[in-house]
C-alpha cells in the first residue's frame, strides 16, 4: 500500500475528500518529523513508539580488502511495536 | 538527555492546531490512519508514507534458547514484527546533529602502531645488547686467530661492524670506504695513507688544521667545525644513533692505529710482518675493543639516563679551554694519546663532552650537523647568559622624559620590553630604583650581543625575566 492507496483508503473511511485527507496527512507527518528531530519520543497507543536511537561510532573492517573505516556516529528513527499490536500479529498465520 | 514521551494526545492537539481544523477531526483522523495502517499490515502488506517512512512486516524465525534458571532448552516461537523504515528525508532530517561527519577509511598500517610504538622504545636497546654480543665475539675471534690470518686482521675486525643493519647504500659504500682505507695504511707507506685518513672524518685531524690556521679563542666556531666534521652524510634514525656513533668511533679509532704503529716505531710497512708488532697489534685491537664497549656502555647511559647527559653538558661548557689546548699537540703519538682519551669516558680534560653534546638533540629525524650547529647555539647562549656583562660600549645616549620608562627604551632599541634590564645593569650607577627613574636622567642605551637580545628566543627572554624578577625583588 502506497501512500495514494493509503489516502484513498483513509478518506473512504472517513468519507472526506481525499485533498483534505492528503493535507491532514501531510502535516501529521511533519509534525512527528519536527517532534523526532527534537528527539522526542512519539507514543501512539495501540500502534508503536518512534523515537530516536544514536548509533556509536564504530570501525568497520571490510573482510576481503581489510580496509578499515571510521563509521562515525548517527542518529536514527527507531519504532518499536507496542505490545497490543504485537498480540494481534501473533494471530497471523505464517505462510512461506 | 531526558526524551520527553508525546502521547498520540498530544500529536492530535498539535495537528489540529497546525492544520486549524477541530480536534476531534484530528483525533478521529489520526485513529482512523492507525487502523488503515495496522490493517493493510496485517493483510500483509507494506504500508508507505511519503516524507515519513515505510512499515512493514518481518517475519522473525523461530529460534532455540535456554532458560536461565532450569538450563532447560526452550524453543521460542516465530513471530511477526513491524518494522519501520525512515524515509531519506526523515532520515536526514533526524541525523542533522551529525550529517557532517563522514566515514574516515584509516591506513592499512594503522593495525598494529602499539607494537611499532613498543619496538621503538626497544630498540636502542636491543641494538645496544647486539654489540655487546657482537663485541665479546669480536674478542673471542682475534685471541682464536691463527698468526697467519694476523696480518690481515683489520679486515675480520671490521666485518662484525655492521651491528646496525645497513639501510642506504651510501651507509654501506661509507662501510667499504672505511674498509679500504683500514687496509691502505698496512700495504702502503704509513706517509702515504696519512693525507687519507685527514679524509676519513677524524676529528682531531681536522681539529688541528683548523687550529693552525685560526689558533683563536672563539670556542663556538671551533665546535661547529668539529660537529660538522663527525656528521655523517646521511640522515639517520634515532633508534640507529648507538650504532651509529659506534661506527664512526670504530672509524676514528682504526685509522689512527697503523700508523701510529708504524711511525711511532719503525717507520716500515715490513716490519708488519715481523712478530713483535703482531702482538702489539693485538694488544691495541684488544684494548679497542675494550674501549669500544665501554664507549657504548657509556653512550647507552648517556642517552637513556638524563642526569649523566645533564652533567656532561654543564662540563662541556667549562672544558671548551682545555679542549683548545689538548688539540694544539701535533705530534701523532700525542694524537693518539688524545685518541684514547676520548674513549675513557671519566677522564675530564677531553674532547668527550663536546661530542656528547652534539649528539644530544635526538628528537626527530636526526641529522648530525643540523643537531650539533642547534646545541651549539644553545651553549653558547647559555655560556653568554652566565658570563658576567660589561658594558663599555653604547649605542645611544637617552634623556628620560617625563613619565619615561626602562622597559619603553627597551622596546625601543632591542625590540622587547623585556630586555630592559641590561639598560639598568649598564645605569646602576644613576638610577636607584628602576621603577621609577627620575625625569631627567642620562640614559645610556648599552650595545649588546645581537644574540643576548633575540626577541624570538624564548631562552634570551626567559633570561631576562630572571634578571627582572632578581632586580625588581631587590628593590622591594
Amino acid at each position: 500500500m502506497n501512500h495514494k492507496e493509503l489516502i484513498a483508503s483513509m478518506a473512504a473511511k472517513l468519507n472526506a475528500p481525499k485533498s483534505v485527507v492528503a493535507d491532514l496527512l501531510d502535516t501529521t507527518v511533519t509534525t512527528c518529523t519536527e517532534l523526532l528531530v527534537e528527539n522526542k519520543t512519539i507514543g501512539f497507543q495501540s500502534f508503536g513508539n518512534f523515537e530516536i536511537r544514536k548509533k556509536e561510532e564504530r570501525l568497520s573492517v571490510h573482510p576481503s580488502t581489510q580496509v578499515r573505516t571510521l563509521i562515525p556516529p548517527k542518529l536514527v528513527v527507531n519504532f518499536k511495536q507496542s505490545n497490543i499490536l504485537k498480540e494481534k500479529l501473533k494471530d497471523l498465520p505464517h505462510h512461506d | 538527555m531526558i526524551k520527553d514521551k508525546i502521547s498520540s494526545q498530544e500529536v492530535i492537539d498539535l495537528v489540529s492546531s497546525k492544520a486549524q481544523v477541530s480536534k476531534r477531526v484530528s483525533e478521529d483522523f489520526l485513529k482512523v490512519m492507525i487502523s488503515t495502517i495496522e490493517e493493510s499490515l496485517l493483510a500483509g502488506e507494506l504500508v508507505k508514507i511519503k516524507n515519513f517512512g515505510t512499515f512493514k512486516l518481518q517475519w522473525n524465525e523461530p529460534r532455540k534458547s535456554v532458560n536461565v534458571h532450569s538450563g532447560e532448552d526452550i524453543l521460542l516461537a516465530g513471530y511477526y514484527k513491524v518494522t519501520f523504515t525512515p524515509d531519506v528525508i526523515l532520515k536526514d532530517l533526524v541525523n542533522e546533529p551529525f550529517a557532517h561527519l563522514m566515514p574516515v577509511e584509516l591506513d592499512s598500517e594503522n593495525p598494529e602502531p602499539e607494537q611499532e610504538k613498543t619496538n621503538v622504545i626497544l630498540d636502542p636497546l636491543r641494538i645496544f645488547n647486539d654489540q655487546a654480543s657482537e663485541i665479546k665475539d669480536l674478542l673471542s675471534e682475534i685471541q682464536s686467530l691463527s698468526p697467519k690470518e694476523e696480518v690481515t686482521v683489520n679486515t675480520p675486525v671490521f666485518v662484525p661492524t655492521p651491528v646496525e643493519p645497513i639501510h642506504d647504500e651510501t651507509d654501506y659504500a661509507d662501510y667499504l670506504l672505511q674498509k679500504e682505507l683500514v687496509k691502505k695504511p698496512i700495504e702502503q707507506e704509513p706517509k702515504e695513507a696519512l693525507p687519507e685518513e685527514k679524509e676519513v672524518a677524524e676529528q682531531i685531524f681536522e681539529k688541528e688544521i683548523v687550529e693552525d690556521i685560526t689558533p683563536v679563542e672563539d670556542a663556538d666556531y671551533k665546535n661547529e667545525e668539529v660537529s660538522s666534521v663527525s656528521s655523517f652524510d646521511t640522515v639517520e634514525d634515532v633508534k640507529l644513533l648507538p650504532a651509529e656513533e659506534v661506527e664512526n668511533n670504530n672509524n676514528s679509532v682504526e685509522s689512527p692505529l697503523p700508523a701510529d704503529n708504524s711511525d711511532v716505531e719503525f717507520d716500515s710497512s715490513e716490519f708488519l710482518k715481523e712478530i713483535h708488532p703482531r702482538r702489539v697489534l693485538r694488544f691495541w685491537i684488544k684494548i679497542l675493543a675494550v674501549l669500544l664497549f665501554l664507549l657504548v656502555t657509556f653512550s647507552g647511559f648517556y642517552l637513556f639516563y638524563p642526569p649523566v647527559r645533564n652533567f656532561t653538558a654543564s662540563t662541556a661548557l667549562g672544558l671548551k679551554s682545555s679542549v683548545l689546548k689538548t688539540s694544539e699537540k701535533v705530534s701523532m703519538t700525542e694524537m693518539f694519546n688524545t685518541v684514547s682519551n676520548w674513549f675513557t669516558p671519566k677522564q675530564k680534560p677531553t674532547p668527550i663532552p663536546v661530542r656528547k653534546v652534539v649528539i644530544a638533540p635526538k628528537d626527530t629525524t636526526y641529522n648530525d650537523s643540523v643537531a650539533g650547529k642547534i646545541a651549539v647555539k644553545v651553549d653558547s647562549l647559555q655560556l653568554m647568559f652566565d658570563k658576567k656583562r660589561v658594558y663599555k660600549t653604547f649605542i645611544a645616549t637617552e634623556t628620560v622624559k617625563p613619565n619615561g620608562r626602562l622597559t619603553i627604551m627597551a622596546k625601543r632599541y632591542y625590540g622587547s620590553k623585556d630586555f630592559w634590564v641590561y639598560i639598568y645593569e649598564a645605569n646602576k650607577d644613576r638610577i636607584p630604583d628602576p621603577d621609577r627613574i627620575s625625569e631627567g636622567t642620562q640614559i645610556r642605551i648599552p650595545k649588546l650581543d645581537p644574540r643576548l637580545i633575540d626577541p624570538a628566543n624564548p631562552r634570551c627572554i626567559k633570561k631576562a625575566r630572571e634578571l627582572h624578577d632578581v632586580y625588581v625583588k631587590k628593590e622591594n
